[in-house]
């Protein structure tokens, strides 16, 4: 028998709770998405503390920093991005509505009723 | 996270310690604050909604299931539960997975230190249904998978996600269970000086340790069904220096003869066996206890100790947890197995004993001279304040 690698999923599959699974299966991700950031800040931690016992950093130096207006500017170009990829699934579906509205073959268009004012 | 206090201890990276870290307190968070969370909008929401409904309380765990199902903190708290379980193993598997290799050489040079214990795996064991066809507790591959000859890994899966899953409640070598119980009976019975002692289902021998610690005179016998955990638990052993004897068997079914142990002892074990299996396990006792001579089971307590409320959240598992014999196990009265074994009516005993690991020595000594109390919120229940429920019997 050669090593085979360990199965990861389980048999029976899982329960859900909420109406739809898809819930479920979205706070899922979200808890995973949570570790990830837990695990980054530990390690960042570990980092800082390495810098500080070599005396590559002073304790507290990172918390007293200020970013010069030059790297301010470039990290809120960075910010923007990193939001806007965050949010690019919603982006999607705008994208996907205008492309169907400039496709849509160019009817004569009626006046537009207009409700005025009395 | 807690790091595991022998030589079988996976090499980590420190991003898979961060992840196993987050895993334990998320569990934390689910059990300690949501599960008193839960208890809140349960009193305070669905309880009365019930009573205006019926015009009565709830009177058993069922019927508060069905109460609280619809009710959206009940779905985050077992959406999230089920998450963290399922994390636990996973938080396990990328470090395991590479360093199988080195346990398994690890294993085989702590299996040829001389002195010590034993292990006896029997060819073509064939393991029961109720453990080769499920994941039980969401573990995949269960205690029994397989994926290479001579294979550990699943023993090394549960040790390693015991710790995380446990978030400190069961002790820094995830014996707090053994050392309490142990402990305990040789406070509470001086006269008792075994000379042999069996733990049953004992997996991984995290709790089989124990009585050896507690009993160094005695000889100590684990068996289970499942070969990797065996395996294991015989390198755990060697490595922690205890002589401990392991044996592959069914407890259904022992090899062993009559009358020759003085302690027929497990835990967490009844549950995970159908209510067939657990008659014939307590006969088995019976049978290979001296007379006079002492079997106890380290359980979930009874639901018929318990409020509806404390019924219904222990039998959450049961229905989302993979544990399918954990109810019906619950809904046994113990003391009538017990009697149709051949165990004399005056010869039960149950007790609730405080987790030595967090009551500190002075209150867990002092109980094992107080009646017990099962129905509380902490008895069986993984929280903060943990106490063990255990019953049994004289032969």
């Amino acid at each position: 028998m050669s090593r085979e690698p360990m199965r990861r999923t389980i048999r029976g599959g899982r329960p859900y709770f909420f109406a739809d699974p898809a819930i479920d299966k979205i706070l899922n991700m979200v808890v995973v998405l949570g570790s990830e950031v837990w695990t980054l800040r530990e390690r960042l931690a570990a980092f800082e503390a390495i810098q500080v016992r070599q005396g590559g950093l002073a304790a507290g130096e990172i918390d007293a920093f200020d970013f010069s207006p030059e790297q301010e500017g470039k990290l809120a170009a960075e910010r923007k991005e990193f939001i806007d990829s965050l949010f690019r699934i919603l982006q999607e579906q705008v994208e996907e509505a205008r492309g169907r509205t400039a496709r849509a073959p160019q009817k004569p268009t009626k006046p537009a009723k207009r409700r005025t004012r009395r | 996270m807690l790091e595991l206090k022998h030589e079988l201890k996976l090499d980590k990276s420190r991003d898979e310690k961060a992840r196993m870290n987050f895993v334990s307190g998320l569990r934390a968070h689910v059990l300690n604050d949501m599960a008193t969370g839960m208890r809140a909008v349960y009193d305070a929401d669905v309880e009365p909604a019930f009573r205006r409904a019926t015009g009565r309380a709830p009177t058993n765990g069922p019927e508060v299931h069905k109460s609280i199902k619809a009710n959206e903190y009940f779905k985050f708290y077992s959406s999230l539960r089920v998450t963290a379980q399922d994390m636990v193993w996973q938080s396990v598997f990328p470090p395991l997975e590479r360093n199988r290799p080195q346990l398994k050489d690890k294993a085989a040079r702590l299996a040829r230190r001389k002195k010590f214990g034993s292990l006896q795996l029997k060819e073509g064991f064939e393991v029961p249904r109720y453990v080769s066809a499920i994941d039980v507790h969401l573990m995949a591959g269960n205690y029994d998978g397989e994926y290479e000859a001579e294979d550990l890994a699943a023993g090394a899966l549960y040790d390693n996600g015991l710790a995380v899953f446990s978030f400190g409640l069961m002790g820094q070598n995830l014996d707090d269970i053994g050392q309490s119980i142990a402990g305990f009976i040789r406070l509470k019975f001086p006269n008792l000086k075994p000379k042999k002692i069996l733990d049953l289902g004992c997996t991984i021998g995290h709790n089989t340790g124990s009585w050896k610690d507690q009993f160094p005179e005695a000889e100590v016998h684990g068996i289970d069904v499942a070969a990797p955990c065996l395996r294991y638990a015989h390198a755990r052993a060697q490595a922690q220096g205890r002589e401990i004897h392991f044996h592959q068997m069914n407890a259904e079914q022992l090899d062993f003869p009559d009358a020759s142990f003085d302690v027929v002892f497990s835990s967490m074990f009844l549950h995970e066996v159908p209510k067939k299996g657990i008659e014939k396990i307590i006969a088995e006792a019976y049978r290979v206890l001296k007379p006079g001579g002492l079997m106890l089971h380290m359980e979930l307590p009874p639901n018929g100790q318990l409020s509806p409320y404390e019924a219904f959240y222990l039998d959450w598992d049961s229905a989302y947890n993979n544990e399918p014999f954990y109810k019906p196990f619950r809904d046994l009265d113990p003391a009538a197995v017990c009697a149709r074994a051949g165990f004399k009516p005056k010869n039960f005993l149950q007790f609730v004993i405080p987790s030595v690991g967090w009551y500190g020595e002075k209150v867990w000594s002092e109980a094992a001279t107080r009646p017990p109390e099962v129905d509380s919120d902490k008895t069986g229940r993984l929280t903060d304040g943990i106490m063990w429920y255990c019953f049994g019997a004289w032969k």
